[in-house]
């Protein structure tokens, strides 16, 4: 581990710190540094994309992690600007962070930022783009397994062969990932005939979709199944589908999860019937705690993985889950990732 | 072929689709001599000078400059040949962005045959020996934007002088400059002619006419009409070439007011100006005239509500008057024919009987909902009235030549009863015809109200008004009765002897 | 005997105008091109895609532009006293929230949440017009910040989250509020007509008021006004109009469009998403800049817009029925802003002159 003379010096002042004063270092003996004075400690999040439910609940998965922890958070928020998230990297730099969790963007602006963050002596953790970094481990959300998941089910719904149309729009990572499956599947399954593709990332998104779809669906009337593999995507199709009164002819299957999405999974006869997601809260703190371990000198591994979970419009219904917060509390392999969890790691309080 | 022409146009024809502008025009300048062209709007002034200075190309009809056939095929071929045109629109002859130097030597720097870099102190140089020759008195350092219109155009003719031109055509470049500019202006043209250019001079102002032509070509529906070269020039032979009619000149018939309509007290309407009073009659028509920056417009718009006087009081029909809009003088029965009817007057994206219809679409309307049929009739009786040439009440504005737009601007406030109506230099552009069709029915119209226009052309004012008045500094210095008037006593008040004698 | 008169007059103009349409084929093809065109693109989508030509597919194809419609509509109005509107998408935008908020968060029915969308919408828009007309600030740059300022406020009451049914609360507990089912029937009812359940609530709203802004600009005075204003609003300030006034109501009008079309989108949604709204503005304007080219009209014009509308519905969704990739779509829509400009200024300039 390459150690800095400001780290070094930080180390020291926080030794003497818990020297002079020492009832403060009680509770954090165990702690390795530099979480035993984590007040010292500063880590920055610079995000890509922010407009949505999932990455306000994966913020709130940063924040509540950065709090267990006891460091201060700062974000920054380009907006679907590459250059501008370059930037940021640039300017949590100056800053003299400790940490950066780089969420999203485009390896091409990404690349070298990360690594000019590396070189400043700043440990970096990537979620969701491939930084092509050695020193950088990325956290990912396993896009295949998600869209695996959601394929399965529909599998066993449907049978081996059927009629589909997939919702996809080329050039983001996520949904290349998650179109790597699909592209699978109907190779594994020659039944499955994909009639239209169609998808468009206009905002808002559902309502954009939802146009299309409204087409897609009146010029090929024989569509079972749609597989919408990102939530907004999914939210569209079924607007359609209600439009166009196909409710119990369709089927649509996705990826990701929110409250809005569980409300509308639950509607009377709703086509929407099964998603795959991993909680965009936890992913949020298993970054957090992956850039801690790298902090405190540990290795979380190169890939950090945090497992998607399958919920079906069935489970819902049968538990009665109506948000965020009731899918956590019932379906436990929703709330909790055991991923990065040293046993120095503080968790965010769990219901 | 007369002696000494060194520019001779032969047979020239151009139509625009159906619209035949130019039907053969002859016509020959010679060196050292203006040429004064004559043409009521409509004629085919403008596409006669277009073809000239390369904007357009004739369709039948041949040019020589000199022995050579001229027909050039781009305004900047034109003039490197020596035809060179200083257009009516100033701003067109220079580029406000630059000082004067740059100006003056502008189309040099452009030519090819010059190094890329720009060398200030050669084009200052090169600056100074044009000014000089031209005897232009201003400073080369001065941005144009800064300069008066009268300095733009000399700018602009000094410019077109660095060519050395043989033939120079001045399209009415006295129109926005006042007297004195307009002396400084016929100064350069004699310096001009001294240097043996042709000049074809294109003019409506019969004292412009008076003051420079050697001889007079009258235009009329794209035929040349009378060519006027003994001296003493015909002008009156040459206007009436012109308008193809002999138009009933002379003084009209003075009335007096009855009751008064109008009256201010005190009016003062700059800071530092004398306060005035005025009175204006039922049924007559007054005139104000003065020169140009006296404060013409300001007192016309100060009636109309545009601006608050600063200080005193004005009555209609005896009740108090302190319009806060144009809107508040409409509804009392005060109206505006404004002067720049481009910019103040005229909606360019609406027909005629929409523009003659605005300010009163609420009496075409119930409920908000405008009445077209109502409009439209209302309209084709004014297009009767004022002999507005269109093809109907819905034509554009922008197909209509100036005279018939000024024309529509007029007709639009006379399409309603006022109690005051005023005009601000409603004849500016306007050929003759037209201008008598607008004062006739003025003077036709004016019984139940009073008629104020303000006119920096004497003949103008004396042609339409009962009573003129004179400006001079905003304040009003003179005061004549259109009837046996003391000519000289009138100039001098213009000349500002009213002022001082007061002071 | 007067109006005897006049009425002989109008039957003369009237005759004059059957001997006119003489049109040379370039006026033709000024006035009835884009129409043509549109017919031509109906023509080639029913042959060309299955299930195009249906009146289920007309009734989707007006609900797929019903909302930018309705904002086109709005930005029309500006367009006309020669103004702009920026924040048409961010109002709309807002406005959903503000629909989502009143009713998930204040637990407020219908009605309220509808009201309080168009005081937004007309707030929104008083203040854009206080804005240009007594600060001077010119309307693309007052409107631009209103679109930053309004995307950035979206965002203020929830923290950034969507608002939907159930949600998560900054404070921690959750919304009791829902989506009331008669402001769900403003995005999902259907009306009968012929055919049962056929027209969407969205799209009547959209030909309501299609209709009652092309009547109040061509046939009110007040319309009349507000075209003097943006043809030369120094001419009409001399006519006697209060220019300023007219200006502003132009913005409101635009502001309480803006805020329609949201009411429109939060119900079809069925929560209030966090958005720009910017993809609503540009297909908006589009659509009323290819209005200009409707009819040989060249200026701003309710009628064009709807049709200009219209079009793009047509051709989108008409694209996707082929199985047309998206990012194809915006360059035909881009495609289609760019030819409807050239037919407006190219040919009607020179047709002017």
């Amino acid at each position: 581990m390459k150690t800095t003379r400001r780290h070094l010096g930080r180390l020291a002042a926080g030794l003497l710190a818990a020297g002079m004063v020492w009832p403060a270092a009680a509770g954090a003996q165990e702690m390795p540094a530099p979480f035993d004075n984590p007040g010292e400690v500063e880590i920055a999040l610079v995000r890509y994309l922010s407009t949505g439910d999932f990455f306000q609940a994966y913020l709130s998965g940063v924040e509540a992690q950065a709090k267990a922890l006891g460091v201060n958070l700062r974000v920054f928020d380009s907006r679907q600007d590459a250059a501008l998230q370059a930037d940021m990297v640039d300017q949590a730099i100056a800053l003299g962070v400790d940490g950066i969790v780089i969420q999203h963007g485009l390896t091409e602006s990404m690349k070298e930022a990360a690594q000019r963050a590396v070189d400043a002596g700043i440990k970096v953790v990537a979620f969701d783009v491939n930084v092509e970094n050695e020193a950088i481990p990325q956290i990912e959300q396993s896009d295949r397994d998600l869209a695996r998941l959601a394929l399965e089910q529909a599998i066993k719904d449907n049978g081996e062969a059927w009629t589909a149309a997939y919702v996809y729009v080329p050039g983001i990572a996520p949904l290349d990932r998650r179109n790597e499956t699909w592209v699978e599947f109907k190779e594994r399954y020659p039944g499955i005939e994909e009639v239209a593709q169609f998808g468009t990332l206009d905002n808002p998104i559902a309502n954009s979709v939802a146009n299309q779809a409204r087409s897609v669906l009146s010029a090929n009337p024989g569509i079972e199944v749609v597989f919408a593999p990102y939530d907004e995507f999914a939210k569209g199709v079924k607007i359609a589908v209600d439009e166009a009164g196909l409710s119990s002819d369709v089927k649509i299957y996705s990826a990701d999860i929110s409250t809005a999405d569980i409300a509308a999974m639950r509607e009377p006869g709703s086509a929407w019937v099964a998603t795959a997601a991993t909680n965009p809260a936890v992913v949020g703190e298993v970054s957090v705690r992956a850039l801690a371990m790298l902090l405190a000198g540990e290795d979380p591994g190169r890939n950090v993985i945090v497992p998607p979970t399958l919920i079906t419009q069935d489970m819902l219904n049968e538990q009665d889950i109506s948000n965020m917060e009731e899918l956590s509390q019932k379906l436990p392999q929703f709330a909790h990732a055991d991923v990065a969890v040293p046993d120095w790691m503080p968790l965010p309080p769990r219901d | 072929m007369g002696q000494g022409a060194i520019f001779r146009i032969a047979g020239l024809g151009k139509s625009f689709g159906p619209n035949e502008v130019l039907r053969g025009v002859t016509l020959e300048l010679r060196a050292g001599e203006v040429t004064v062209l004559m043409g009521a709007n409509g004629a085919g002034k403008s596409t006669l000078v277009k073809i000239v200075s390369g904007v357009y190309r004739a369709q039948r009809g041949e040019m020589f400059l000199g022995e050579a056939p001229f027909a050039p095929a781009s305004p900047a071929e034109a003039m490197r040949a020596g035809v060179v045109t200083v257009h009516q629109n100033i701003n067109d002859g220079v580029v406000a962005a630059l000082d004067v130097a740059t100006n003056l030597v502008l189309d040099r720097l452009s030519g090819g045959g010059r190094g890329i870099f720009f060398n200030p102190r050669r084009i200052r140089r090169e600056a100074r020996e044009v000014a000089r020759r031209m005897g232009l008195g201003i400073d080369l350092m001065a941005d144009v934007t800064g300069l008066s219109l009268a300095d733009r155009q000399m700018v602009a003719i000094a410019r077109a002088m660095a060519h050395e031109p043989k033939v120079m055509i001045l399209d009415e470049p006295t129109s926005s400059l006042s007297s004195s500019e307009a002396d400084r202006l016929f100064a350069l043209v004699e310096r001009l002619r001294e240097r043996g250019v042709a000049i074809l001079y294109i003019s409506h102002r019969m004292s412009d006419i008076r003051r420079i032509a050697d001889r007079i070509v009258s235009l009329r529906d794209g035929r040349i009409v009378g060519v006027f070269e003994e001296k003493p020039l015909d002008y009156e032979g040459a206007v009436n070439a012109m308008l193809g009619q002999n138009l009933g000149a002379g003084g009209i018939e003075s009335r007096e007011a009855t009751a008064p309509v109008f009256t201010a007290d005190g009016l003062r309407i700059a800071e530092g100006a004398r306060p005035f009073s005025l009175s204006l009659g039922i049924g007559e028509v007054v005139a104000i005239t003065g020169l140009v920056g006296v404060g013409k417009t300001r007192l016309a718009e100060t009636l109309f509500g545009v601006h608050p006087p600063l200080a005193g009081a004005m009555r209609i029909d005896g009740r108090p008057y302190a319009p806060s809009s144009p809107a508040a003088a409409i509804r009392r029965g005060v109206f505006l024919v404004a002067k720049d009817r481009a910019r103040t007057g005229i909606v360019p994206d609406f027909n005629i009987y929409e523009n003659i219809s605005l300010p009163f679409l609420p009496h075409f309307s119930h409920l908000g909902v405008a009445s077209r049929r109502a409009e439209r009739a209302a309209a084709r009786a004014r297009i009767a009235d004022l002999k507005i040439v269109c093809r109907s009440e819905r034509d554009d504005l922008a197909t209509l030549s100036g005279g018939n737009q000024q024309k529509v601007t007029v007709a639009r406030w006379l399409s309603q009863p006022s109690r005051m109506l005023i005009l601000d230099e409603p004849f500016q552009g306007v050929d003759i015809a037209a201008r008598h069709d607008i004062a006739a029915k003025l003077r036709e119209s004016a019984g139940q109200r009073a008629t104020l226009l303000f006119l920096t052309e004497l003949d103008e004012a004396l042609e339409t008004a009962d009573r003129i008045l004179v400006m001079s500094e905003h304040t009003i210095v003179g005061e004549h009765r259109n009837r046996n008037l003391d000519m000289d006593r009138l100039l001098a008040d213009v000349a500002g002897r009213g002022l001082q004698g007061a002071a | 005997m007067d109006s005897d008169m006049a009425g002989k007059a109008t039957a003369r103009v009237e005759e004059g105008q059957g001997a006119r349409p003489r049109l040379s084929p370039r006026e033709l093809a000024i006035r009835y091109g884009f129409l043509a065109l549109l017919a031509g693109l109906i023509v080639f989508f029913s042959l060309a895609t299955r299930g195009f030509a249906s009146p289920q597919a007309a009734v989707f194809i007006l609900q797929s532009v019903s909302i930018t419609g309705i904002l086109a509509l709005g930005v029309t109005a500006t367009l006309v006293v020669g103004g702009f509107d920026l924040s048409i998408g961010a109002i709309a935008t807002s406005a959903m929230m503000a629909a989502a908020y009143v009713m998930v968060v204040l637990e407020q029915n219908a009605l309220v949440a509808v009201l309080a969308c168009l005081a937004i919408g007309a707030l929104v828009g008083l203040i854009n017009g206080l804005i240009i007309c007594y600060m001077r600030v010119p309307d693309l740059l007052a409107t631009l910040g209103m679109m930053f300022l309004l995307i950035g406020l979206q965002r203020i009451p929830t923290e950034g989250r969507s608002i939907a049914a159930g949600m998560t609360l900054p404070d921690g507990s959750t919304a009791g509020g829902a989506f009331s089912p008669a402001f769900l029937a403003l995005g999902r009812h259907r009306f009968d007509f012929f055919i049962e359940n056929l027209v969407p609530a969205s799209v009547v709203v959209l030909v309501v008021l299609a209709v009652l802004i092309w009547f109040f600009l061509e046939y009110t005075r007040f319309g009349r006004m507000m075209y003097a204003v943006g043809s030369n609003a120094q001419a009409a300030a001399f006519a006697g109009a209060p220019v300023r006034a007219y200006r502003i109501w132009a913005y409101v009008i635009s502001g309480v469009f803006s805020a329609i079309g949201g009411i429109l989108l939060a119900a079809r949604l069925g929560r209030g998403d966090i958005a720009s709204g910017n993809n609503l503005l540009l297909d908006a304007v589009a659509a009323a800049l290819i209005g200009f080219a409707v009819l040989g009209a060249a200026k701003p014009n309710a009628f064009g817009t709807a049709i200009g509308a219209l079009f793009v519905g047509v051709l989108l969704q008409g694209l996707t029925m082929m199985n047309v990739p998206y990012y194809t779509q915006d360059f035909v829509k881009g495609a289609v802003l760019v030819i409807a400009l050239v037919f407006t200024f190219a040919l009607l300039g020179r047709n002017g002159r």
